[in-house]
């Protein structure tokens, strides 16, 4: 077939642009863990850590992992249905609203705009933004999809269309508001039902954001980067639905021992464990595709970045399940666990991910080898120690913090002071400032990477080279 | 039981049924070759 002449451009502003938006995310997030550790490192009003906190989450999300999905959906989209964009314009459009939206945001939250809804928190202005962004992109890779000339759908096509109906009917909804002024807005619900509205939002939006994306990129990038294919098309398929038709009904589990009516959150519990089955069906998809490729984890720095990701996919889908089980969640919720889960899902797997998928990227769309295989590698492992120096110690600090928050004297008092429970904390915290540098350093030097590699003299890739190996 | 829960029983009834024929389809032996060709085109070269 003759190869049609495909849109890189778009993939490489996108690439550009995440790459910004990442290293953003990544040093506020240090900067707000240090604010933890110091608070006079507050500097108010635009520098707290109530302002920088959303900042942190909305550019890792959004600016780093949607800019992530954007590049490599417009990539994937063109090669799967073996068809150009259907429109170019409408791209370029995409790209540039895409950078005000994001900057849209961090400016209103600077200035102390907020729903104060976690993970949707940008007023109503910068919510009809995201909409015209969502519905630009969704259109753009639907025709694309439509006008296909492979007239069977790989794996990743589905989980690509599930993310954009998925992502543009969980933020229609959460973000049903009345305005009040241009600035501020209040929410279309009332009480339990605003709350179980929005976190069924909020864990969806881990489904349609952090989850559907991310194993679109897995499907295609890792039998591209070993050169065999997946093991099972068939159990991908199944494993898409199941997870498509259990997500959906588990936001609640984020809202146990609340008013919420009892039957909605057992609903909740129920299906988070049984989400545990489609996710495993992935990650077991993934290993067996490895079969009598093992030993690429150690030539191929890509397989390293996929497989680790997908690990870390698997530990997260196991221990998010078992999170939501009400006995468990009454001990670990509030305390410092549950950030250390919500960074295994993002530091660990979708991170891991989206740098496997920009190493390939850029050696694919500059036509060059990488400039440093070592940086790579290093790179590599200053992601995976600084993810496990987070994630580790601040699980421990949950089960200290619960445990000392349970704690009580034989009269029925409680043994510990909220103060002295926070003291305790300091060690674990000043392990997660550090962790946050050294991953902050892998990212600096997987910037430096891809800057040398897109600015050095042309040279066609080595095909061992453009799979990863070298 | 009120028409709302016997709704929301039969929508739920009607998403196990359209599940299970997806899974009867994907993993049907009559199907297996089809099912399984999309994974060798990622071969090809992008």
């Amino acid at each position: 077939m003759e190869n049609p002449s495909y849109n890189t451009d778009i993939v490489r502003s996108f690439v550009t642009w995440s790459l910004v938006w990442g290293l953003v995310a990544v040093l506020v997030g240090v900067i707000v863990s240090f604010q933890m550790i110091n608070p006079d490192l507050n500097f108010g009003p635009y520098l707290t850590f109530g302002r920088l906190r959303p900042i942190h989450t909305n550019a890792g999300i959004y600016g780093w992992g949607v800019g992530t999905i954007f590049a490599t959906f417009l990539y994937m989209v063109q090669r799967l249905c073996k068809q150009p964009l259907w429109s170019d314009k409408l791209a370029k459009f995409q790209l540039w609203f895409f950078n005000a939206t994001i900057i849209a945001s961090a400016v209103t939250l600077l200035l102390g705009y907020t729903t104060s809804k976690e993970y949707h928190e940008m007023e109503w202005p910068i919510d009809i933004m995201v909409v015209i962004l969502w519905v630009v992109f969704a259109v753009n890779i639907i025709m694309t999809i439509i006008n296909r000339k492979e007239e069977q759908m790989y794996i990743s096509l589905w989980y690509m269309m599930a993310a954009l109906i998925g992502v543009a009917i969980l933020y229609l909804v959460n973000a049903a508001a009345v305005p009040a002024s241009l600035f501020k807005s209040y929410s279309a619900y009332a009480g339990t039902n605003d709350a179980n509205v929005h976190w069924w939002f909020g864990h969806n939006a881990v489904a349609m954001a952090l989850t559907a994306p991310p194993l679109a990129m897995f499907y295609y990038f890792l039998p591209k980067s070993t050169g065999v294919p997946i093991y099972s098309h068939r159990l991908s398929i199944i494993a898409f639905w199941s997870l498509i038709f259990m997500y959906l009904w588990t936001g609640a589990h984020h809202l146990l021992w609340t008013p919420v009516p009892d039957w909605v959150q057992t609903l909740a519990m129920a299906f988070s464990i049984m989400l545990i089955a489609p996710s495993w069906g992935s990650v077991i998809n993934g290993y067996l595709s490895m079969n009598g490729q093992w030993h690429q984890m150690k030539e191929n720095y890509l397989v390293k970045f996929l497989i680790l990701g997908i690990t870390f996919y698997g530990l997260q889908t196991l221990q998010g399940p078992m999170q939501s089980i009400r006995s468990f969640s009454a001990f670990i919720h509030y305390t410092d666990w549950v950030p250390a889960h919500i960074h295994m899902g993002t530091m660990g797997w979708v991170s891991m991910i989206s740098y496997a998928c920009i190493y390939y990227l850029v050696t694919r769309i500059s036509g060059r080898d990488l400039y440093s295989v070592p940086l790579a590698n290093l790179h590599f492992w200053l992601a995976l120690v600084g993810q496990l120096l987070w994630t580790v110690p601040l699980w421990v600090a949950g089960v200290l913090q619960a445990g000392m928050w349970n704690a009580m004297n034989e009269d029925g008092s409680l043994t510990y002071t909220f103060m002295e429970t926070m003291v305790e904390m300091y060690p674990f915290w000043w392990a997660r400032g550090i962790a946050g540098v050294i991953f902050m350093i892998g990212v600096l030097i997987f910037i430096y990477n891809i800057y040398m590699t897109v600015r050095k003299k042309e040279s066609a890739p080595s095909t061992a080279t453009a799979e990863g190996r070298a | 039981m009120d028409w709302a829960s016997i709704l929301y029983l039969g929508i739920t009834f009607g998403l196990f049924v359209i599940f299970a024929l997806i899974v009867v389809r994907t993993y049907s032996r009559k199907r297996k070759d089809e099912n399984e060709v999309a994974k060798f085109r990622m071969l090809d070269d992008d």
